[in-house]
Order: C-alpha cells, then sequence, then structure tokens
C-alpha cells in the first residue's frame, strides 16, 4: 500500500500532464537500453521520467509523449544536429540545448514549452522560411510536409524578409537522380537526412553536400543516377518537398486517399506497407513500421511497382476459339470449357503449378480440388532440393534466424546469394549490424557490391566441401563465435547439385551448433527464399520445382499465377489443355487455353508466410478490376462446376481449414519456429547428389536485374524506365 | 379526377373521423412511465441486471445484410512515414473491409454503394473496439501494434576512430 | 480469428441503468400488451392503408413474425428499446403518419433479393 501512495501521485501526473502517457510508458519498457548500468532520472517539463545513460533529450522527452520539432533527427540516422529546430530550455545552462545530440543527465530539468524554447524555435523557423519558396500549393509533400506543420505551430506571423534589392531567394537547380526521385533543390533546408541515408542505410556513398552557408547544396556533384535498391526511402525521410516521388508526382494530396495497411509480396520478406488508394486505384505504396521485418524502409520494387497492376491486367474469363485466339467470354462459358475437357481425365493426368504470389487460401484450395480429382501432381514453381528431409522438416527452408536475428549475429556467412537484390532489406540488415555491431561477414559467391566489406572466400564448391570438413580458413572465424548466421541463397539451391549444397551446409551449421556450445534457441541455418508464396506453399505440402509435371506430362495443367515459363508448350503434350488464373497477362496466360482473371495482392485478403515463416494477411486496398475475382473463390467456383464442391463457403471457413493443415498458417504476426536441425543433418548424409563444379553464382548481379522479377513489375512502366536509366548509367 | 378525389376526402373523413379515435383510446401506452432522469443519476437510479455480454444488434438498426457478411478490422494506424510526428498513433482504430469503389462519370468523383466506408471510429484501447463490435454483432480481427524500438545513439559516434559509425562525408 | 473473445465470459450479469423495466417479468408484460395492442388495430391499418393483398390475417401473420424476430434478446434494456420503437411505429401508424408504401416495405423488400448461393454470388461479383 505505501508503494502504491508513494507512485500513485507520480502517475497521476504523468496521465494529466500528457494524454499519450500510456504511449510513452510502453515505449519506455521496450525501449532496448542496457539494464546492467542505473536509469537517470530527470524532468521533462516537470514530469519525471527514467531512462538509460545516454539516451539523448529528446528521445527522453518522447519517453513522456512530448514530441520535439525536428527536421534533421530521424530515429533511424545518425545524430546531425543542424537544423537547431529541437532547441529546448535546461535549467541552469546558459543557452538553450540541441535536445537531438544532448545526452541525459542526473536531475535534468528540461522546459519544452518555455518561453526561451518557443523563441529559439521561432528563430530557427524563420531563417528556415527565408529562403524556403512558398510554393506549398504546387509541391506534392503539401499536407505531409515537416516543415510547412511545424510553421503553422511555431513560426512567426509576419515576415522580416523584405528583399529590398530584388536580390531574390535563395534558388538552387534541380538535380536529375534518376526516375525515382523528383528534386526541387530550392526547397531544401539542408537538414542531410538523404546524405546520411545514402551513406548509413544504403551503403551509396553518392549523395554529399557541396559548398558553405547559403551556397550549400545537397546532391552528387557530377550529375548521376541515384543507383540504389532503396532509394525510394529518401522520399519519405525528406522533411520538405525537395525530393519527391516521380512517379506520383501531382497524382494526389495525402487527405485524399485511402490507406489501406497491408503485406508486400514483391520478395520473400513480406515487408509491412500502407497501400494509398483513390477512386479505386492504388495511387502510391508507403512502408509501414515493423522493426522485426522492414523497420520504416521498402525496397523500390515494392514501392514503385504499382503501376503495373493497372497494366497487362486480364480482367474477364477467356476460352481459346477455333483460331487460336484467346476470346473474352462469361464465367460459366470458361467453367464449362475446363468441365468439357476435364470429363475423361482422370486424376494422375492432372497437374498444377503455383506461381510467386499465390496466397495460401488460393492454395489450400486448390490442393483440396485436385485431390479430389485424384491428383498429387501439385508443385511450386521455385526448386528446392527434395533428397533427404527436402521441405518435410520446415527449419530446412526456412530463414530460422530470423531477420532481426542479424542484429544478434557476430558472423554471418552468405553462400550463393545477393541479398542487395534478393531481399534489399535484409542487406540493410546486414549492413546496419556491420555498422554498428561491428558484424563479420563472409561470401561464397561472385564478388559483389554489397554496400558492406566482406571476407570473399570464392566462388566454387570445394569451398563448401571444406567449410563442412572443417579444413577452410574462415571455420577459425566461425568458430571464435557463438552467434553464426550462415544465409544459404534459394536460387543456388535450384541447381541440380542443389541437395549436396544444402546437405553441406546443414553439417557446416550442426557441427557449429554443436562445437560452439551456442544457445539451444540460436539457429545457424538459413535459407533465403525470393518469392513470397513458397513457404506457404511449402507448409502445405506442395512439391518444390516442376519435375513431376516434367516427368508425367499431364493432359490438364493448371497454372496458378505461374509466369516464370519454368513449364512451356514444349515441355507438353500438344494436346495438353492449360488453364491459367492469375492477375496478368503474362507468359503464364498466353500458353494457356482457358484464362480465369484472379486478384493481385492488393485486391484480396490474403495469407502470406515470409521467409521466416511468419504469417501476415494483404488486406483489400482496392476490388479486383472488371470480373476478376479473388482467387481461391474461382477454385471454389470451379469445384462446384465440376461436381467436387468443397466444403467451405467464406474465408473463416477456408482459414478454418488452412489451420488444420498447418496452425501456423493463421497465427497472423507470429513466427512459427522450426527446430528440427539434427535430423535434418543427420537425413542430409543420405543426399546421394555430389557438389558439381560450376560456380555459386545466383541470378541477380547487378541493379539491372533487380527491378523486374515478377509478373506485376514486368508489367510496370516506371520499372521499366529504371532499368533504361541504370543501363544508361552503367553505358556511360 | 374529381371522383378520385372526392374518393379520397371520403376516405380520409372516414379514417379521421371514426376509426383513430376509437382505436386511439384503445391503444395503451405501454410507454407511459418514461420518467426523465436527473443527468448522471443518482444513487436511487433503478437499476437493472442484465448480461454482461450487451448485443445491440436487433436495436441497431442495421441491416442484417451489412451485419452478416462485413468485417472489421482493429488496428492501431501507422505512422506516416512521410513525417515525424506520431500523433496519430494513439488510438486504436476500427474499420470495415474495402467494397468497390468507383469514379462516377458525370464529374469523376469517387462513389461506393457501401454505407459503412467511412464509418471508422477510434477507441482508446482495443479492448474497446472489441466490446463496439462485439456489441454491435460484427465480425473482427485485431492487429496487434507494432512499437518502435529506441536504441542508444550518439553523437560522438560521428567522430569516434575505432568504430564503422565514423562519418566520412557530409 | 480472435473474434468472440469476450463471448466467453456469457452467463455473466452487471448492474445497469434501467430504462422502462425492472424485471423480466414486467418486460414481458409490456411486450404482450404492445403486442395486443397491434393486434387489435391491425383491422383499421388494412382498412385505412388498402394495401393490395394483405388481408387482416396477413397483417396477424406478419406480425407475429416480426415480434418472433426479436425473441432471442434477453437484454432487458434492449427489450425496452424495442417496445419503445414498436409503440412509436403503431403511433405513426394510426395517426397516418406513415404512407403506404411504409406498410408495404414490411411485406416485400425494396431491393432485389441477393443471392445466397456461393456460385451466384460468384457470378453476381464480389
Amino acid at each position: 500500500m505505501a508503494t502504491l501512495l508513494k507512485i500513485w501521485p507520480l502517475m497521476g501526473r504523468r496521465i494529466l500532464g500528457n494524454p499519450a502517457a500510456c504511449l510513452a510508458c510502453k515505449s519506455a519498457r521496450t525501449a532496448s537500453g542496457s539494464s546492467d548500468q542505473p536509469e537517470v532520472e530527470l524532468f521533462v517539463n516537470d514530469i519525471p521520467v527514467s531512462v538509460p545513460p545516454g539516451t539523448t533529450v529528446l528521445q527522453a522527452c518522447a519517453e513522456v509523449g512530448v514530441q520535439i520539432p525536428r527536421f534533421c533527427y530521424h530515429d533511424r540516422l545518425s545524430i546531425a544536429g543542424n537544423c537547431r529546430m529541437c532547441l529546448v530550455e535546461v535549467e541552469k545552462s546558459a543557452k538553450p540545448v540541441a535536445s537531438c545530440a544532448m545526452p541525459v543527465m542526473k536531475g535534468m530539468r528540461v522546459k519544452t514549452d518555455s518561453e526561451i524554447a518557443r523563441k529559439a524555435r521561432e528563430g530557427v523557423m524563420e531563417f528556415l522560411l527565408m529562403n524556403h519558396p512558398l510554393d506549398c500549393p504546387i509541391c506534392d509533400q503539401g499536407g505531409e510536409c515537416d516543415l510547412q506543420d511545424q510553421s503553422m505551430v511555431f513560426g512567426s506571423d509576419r515576415s522580416r524578409f523584405v528583399d529590398m534589392d530584388h536580390e531574390g531567394k535563395r534558388a538552387v537547380e534541380d538535380k536529375d537522380i534518376g526516375p525515382l526521385v523528383k528534386t526541387i533543390m530550392t526547397r531544401c533546408i539542408q537538414c542531410t537526412r538523404c546524405v546520411r541515408f545514402a551513406n548509413e542505410i544504403a551503403g551509396v556513398e553518392e549523395i554529399g553536400t557541396t559548398g558553405r552557408g547559403s551556397d550549400m547544396q545537397i546532391g552528387t556533384y557530377v550529375e548521376k543516377l541515384f543507383g540504389s535498391e532503396l532509394s525510394g526511402n529518401i522520399i519519405d525521410i525528406c522533411p520538405v518537398g525537395a525530393l519527391t516521388s516521380k512517379p506520383y508526382a501531382f497524382t494526389a494530396r495525402p487527405w485524399e486517399n485511402r490507406k489501406t495497411e497491408s503485406i508486400d509480396v514483391m520478395d520473400a520478406l513480406g515487408s509491412n506497407i500502407i497501400v494509398a488508394t483513390r477512386e479505386g486505384s492504388v495511387i502510391r505504396i508507403l512502408p509501414r513500421l515493423h522493426e522485426d521485418i522492414n523497420e520504416e524502409w521498402l525496397s523500390d520494387r515494392s514501392r514503385f511497382a504499382y503501376d503495373g497492376l493497372k497494366r497487362q491486367r486480364l480482367v474477364s474469363p477467356m476460352v481459346k476459339d477455333a483460331s487460336g485466339t484467346l476470346v473474352s467470354c462469361e464465367w460459366e462459358d470458361a467453367f464449362f470449357t475446363i468441365l468439357d475437357r476435364l470429363t475423361g481425365v482422370t486424376g494422375s493426368e492432372i497437374a498444377a503449378i503455383a506461381g510467386g504470389h499465390a496466397d495460401a487460401e488460393s492454395l489450400i484450395v486448390l490442393k483440396d480440388l485436385l485431390n479430389r480429382l485424384g491428383s498429387e501432381a501439385l508443385c511450386t514453381e521455385e526448386i528446392f532440393p527434395m533428397d533427404a528431409a527436402g521441405t518435410d522438416l520446415r527449419s530446412n527452408y526456412l530463414l530460422n534466424t530470423q531477420i532481426s536475428g542479424i542484429e544478434e549475429a557476430e558472423v554471418v556467412l552468405l553462400v550463393g546469394t545477393n541479398p542487395r537484390y534478393e531481399a534489399p532489406l535484409l542487406n540493410a540488415r546486414i549492413r546496419k549490424s556491420w555498422l554498428h555491431n561491428d558484424l563479420t561477414v563472409g561470401v561464397i559467391g561472385p564478388q559483389l557490391d554489397l554496400t558492406y566489406e566482406y571476407d570473399h572466400l570464392g566462388d566454387s564448391t570445394k569451398v563448401l566441401q571444406e567449410l563442412a570438413a572443417g579444413t577452410h580458413p574462415f571455420n577459425k572465424v566461425l568458430s571464435s563465435t557463438k552467434r553464426a548466421m550462415i544465409i544459404v541463397g534459394s536460387a543456388v539451391l535450384q541447381r541440380a547439385d542443389g541437395g549436396a549444397i544444402h546437405a553441406a551446409m546443414s553439417t557446416l551449421a550442426q557441427n557449429h551448433r554443436v562445437k560452439s556450445g551456442c544457445d539451444e534457441s540460436w539457429r545457424v541455418l538459413n535459407v533465403l527464399q525470393r518469392v513470397a508464396s513458397q513457404v506457404a506453399a511449402l507448409d502445405l505440402g506442395y512439391k518444390a520445382g516442376v519435375q513431376v509435371v516434367r516427368d508425367n506430362p499431364p493432359k490438364v495443367l493448371y497454372l496458378l499465377g505461374a509466369d516464370e515459363q519454368t513449364v512451356t508448350k514444349a515441355d507438353l503434350p500438344s494436346d495438353c489443355f492449360v488453364v491459367y488464373q492469375g492477375c496478368h497477362g503474362d507468359a503464364g496466360a498466353s500458353m494457356a487455353d482457358v484464362v480465369l482473371p484472379g486478384a493481385a495482392y492488393t485486391e484480396k485478403v490474403g495469407t502470406y508466410v515470409n521467409t521466416e515463416g511468419r504469417a501476415q494477411q494483404t488486406q483489400v486496398a482496392v476490388t479486383p478490376p472488371g470480373m476478376a475475382r479473388e482467387d481461391w473463390k474461382i477454385i471454389r467456383a470451379l469445384s462446384e462446376i465440376v461436381g467436387q464442391t468443397l466444403p467451405y463457403d467464406n474465408l473463416n471457413e477456408v482459414r478454418r481449414r488452412l489451420a488444420q493443415m498447418s496452425p501456423n498458417l493463421t497465427r497472423y504476426g507470429d513466427v512459427e519456429e522450426a527446430n528440427y536441425f539434427k535430423q535434418a543433418e543427420e537425413l542430409a548424409k543420405s543426399v546421394k547428389s555430389s557438389l558439381a563444379s560450376d560456380a555459386l553464382t545466383p541470378p541477380q548481379l547487378s541493379l539491372k536485374d533487380f527491378y523486374m522479377v515478377d509478373s506485376i513489375s514486368r508489367a510496370s512502366q516506371t520499372m521499366a524506365h529504371c532499368v533504361a536509366a541504370v543501363t544508361k548509367a552503367e553505358a556511360k | 379526377m374529381a371522383s378520385f378525389v372526392a374518393a379520397l376526402r371520403q376516405t380520409c373523413r372516414f379514417a379521421a373521423g371514426r376509426v383513430p379515435l376509437r382505436c386511439f383510446s384503445a391503444t395503451p401506452n405501454v410507454c407511459s412511465d418514461i420518467k426523465l432522469m436527473a443527468p448522471g443519476g443518482g444513487l436511487d437510479t433503478p437499476t437493472v441486471e442484465v448480461p454482461e455480454q450487451e448485443d445491440f444488434s436487433s436495436i441497431s438498426g442495421i441491416p442484417s445484410t451489412q451485419l452478416e457478411s462485413r468485417h472489421v478490422r482493429i488496428f492501431v494506424p501507422a505512422r506516416n512515414p512521410m513525417q515525424s510526428g506520431t500523433y496519430g498513433t494513439r488510438t486504436w482504430r476500427m474499420e470495415f473491409d474495402t467494397q468497390q469503389r468507383w469514379e462516377n462519370p458525370l464529374m469523376g468523383w469517387s462513389s461506393t454503394g457501401d454505407p459503412l466506408s467511412n464509418m471508422t471510429l477510434d477507441f482508446n484501447s482495443k479492448e474497446d473496439a472489441i466490446v463496439f463490435c462485439e456489441k454491435n454483432g460484427w465480425q473482427y480481427h485485431v492487429e496487434e501494434r507494432n512499437w518502435p524500438k529506441r536504441k542508444i545513439k550518439s553523437y560522438g559516434d560521428n567522430f569516434s576512430w575505432n568504430k564503422r559509425t565514423r562519418v566520412s562525408s557530409k | 480469428m480472435a473474434s468472440r473473445l469476450i463471448r466467453q465470459s456469457q452467463g455473466a450479469t452487471k448492474i445497469v441503468k434501467q430504462i422502462l423495466s425492472t424485471d423480466k417479468a414486467e418486460a414481458r408484460r409490456r411486450v404482450l400488451n404492445l403486442y395486443k395492442a397491434w393486434y387489435r388495430q391491425i383491422p383499421y391499418v388494412v382498412l385505412n392503408y388498402e394495401i393490395p393483398g394483405v388481408t387482416v390475417k396477413d397483417g396477424r401473420v406478419k406480425l407475429r413474425e416480426m415480434f418472433m424476430k426479436n425473441k432471442h434478446v434477453t437484454d432487458l434494456r434492449a427489450i425496452d428499446f424495442l417496445v419503445i420503437r414498436g409503440q412509436m411505429e403503431l403511433v405513426e401508424t394510426v395517426n397516418i403518419w406513415k404512407q403506404k408504401n411504409h406498410i408495404m416495405t414490411w411485406f416485400k423488400d425494396t431491393w432485389n433479393p441477393k443471392p445466397a448461393d456461393f456460385l451466384s454470388k460468384f457470378y453476381e461479383g464480389n
């Protein structure tokens, strides 16, 4: 009771002092401070707050829900301290203090809303606005501009900028830094967030400052492309309208947009996104906070490929006529054409291939339908070695350590992968850990610019053998740590000797786990998948790779968004009947006899499991165009036509079926861990194939290869512009 | 026409003259004992025992088609990544699933046939939002909020001589 | 799904401010009174509004149906609320504040029925 009495008035004041107090308490708990040191107590506007030593005044204020105005400070970038907007008054300090750079001290009394603080901010604001153009009405940042908002609160109501000699405001020439980011450099307030982002996060040291004082400019010095796969993020972090999105230019105002919080499927990470829509079309995609996946960044493909959602779309069912042309028709016609061809075909003559964007719901419905028709030939486009344990043990195909595990790791070994283009945000994590935690990185594969330094161990499979045997010099590096990660790219596992590569890495990982005496919960072996649907498909028991289809050429082939041409007309008998279901008229639709228009990832509620094994769901931002329908509904409707009505009518029932097959698929947000490394390693010994001598080369080597990898990004004009720009820049 | 009006008048007179009077007196007012309660109520306010789980779907007036087929999402809106402010992320929001929207051919405005498309409500806690949905008989799911991690950083890191955080360019 | 999280605590009760009735018996009496009032009024409603094809018997069947639609309601406040609303409807009907079409919508929806089975819903659209 006594403690309660002691705490109570404090709590009371907190809550009274600020409505965001509950928010503040929670984030205080999640703050990752070193807990061995005693916390420092200080007072923000007379509200006491305890924070770990080393915290800045600005962060301490945020703990009690007092947001300090800022331009240059960004939570995920280094501290610059050059905008001076965050000035606060500290008692017994002669001058106002830049709170973003000032560490807290015991008993400090911070005043964020005193006369001095307000005057300081007004002064800073006046200097900033002196050289800032008054073009808010034509500025794309208008409505979500920090400078606009803060000038409303802290700006003076009159101007001392008289310009008697008609010298004009500071004007700076715009720069062309590529097809994604539009620059209007006159609006720049030199916060240097973009410079720090390029240097620290993207690892592309191409943006910097030149000149001093009012002649200072941000730019690339010689005009060139900002060649980063993360370049779109500088649009977000720019607090003014100096860097805006080129594809989104003059499209909409932020208050007109509807925002839907969803999941990205352009790579296997499942980045969290906000899909902004207006009038039934997607007009912008922004990142959404998720500390364990994408932090607050987004790769350029995920961010800018959205214009592909409006092009090359399949909007009505189509059936091939006598002359071999696909002709639009009604749903009934398409279904009954399929029914005609299915009658008389035995189950073993039907097969299905699932592409990289298929959601778990349509995967399970398709599997149930084909199983009822008597077929077991369901496979994914992405190959994964099926030798030994294959896909039976989940730990074999997951990024077991999780993306955030990279920050705890001390050594990372990349095998046959180019994370920079296969999973840009995973690469950004590795760079973050390399920068802040002195991570050691080893690479087996070609020597590429990964934005951090690494030990290059060569690109031959001999290195794998040596590592597995423990005779390679890098084994010493590995054995010196208890926190090692091996990340194997899914691309090299698709070679003929993929099984042997997986077995060798599995052995290495298991040996390391046993010898280093690392924590039982620390996983070493990781597989980096490249497509969003793969983990869910394997969880549901799809066979990886289309070998099944090649071995037993089917009479009816069902393509569920399979556009990578893993099976072409040449691989199939001439009388094979191909049904394509998907959202884009790409390779799959062009070889089909019947086309069923499906929904893209922004148009359906779908479950996707990312490469860590984390189930997440997309949300409907817009409805499917024309006669297109949600994918699982198409297959469910077809099942009724062919007389094998599946026992679910709505999403909840499909989800229940999903949970029956694999409960982790409906535990949204959680990572379902897998932990049978020992068994997997033992089974791996039975792998028959041996390592081939070809070099371990991932398919995406340069920035050019990054932009167009799936049917949506191939349909995107923006992505085509990017490829053209990079090609031009490389030619120079 | 004239005969029709006459007939109507006849009916009206008949209705006004006889029936309503007769039936009005026969209609007991079942709610005649409604009392105006003092605002806030006092200790003596009469109370009743009701099920803890309230279900007002029968009296909310929302058509059953909108009750059965709609799905509510309860979540904390993410911070706009284009800005620094976090004021928009304090409260829990409920939002209905997106239905079809189209461009009006006349003016180019955005149209929808969905009566609930603009009904977003903010709550102080997710429990409040859940109770509200249960009370109204909507299906819902809750998306847990993602908290940002704070990390200790120092201005001095830019100038440290033995760390990779040293800034070479400005 | 997270739905029905709180539903589990069924059976628990709480004390709230009353609207009209203090107990179940009283609420029941109010409902029956309202029902009787409506029952007696129906011949006059049919006479006044002249709904084509609706007889007094049809009206009484509809009355019963509309009362039975809410038979699952147990919350005393909800019952009272429904009674108040029913009383308001009655007064509006008696005073001819309603028009013919208001009565007609009780017997037939003004919109086309939506398909119920999966396939028809699929063909129709989202």
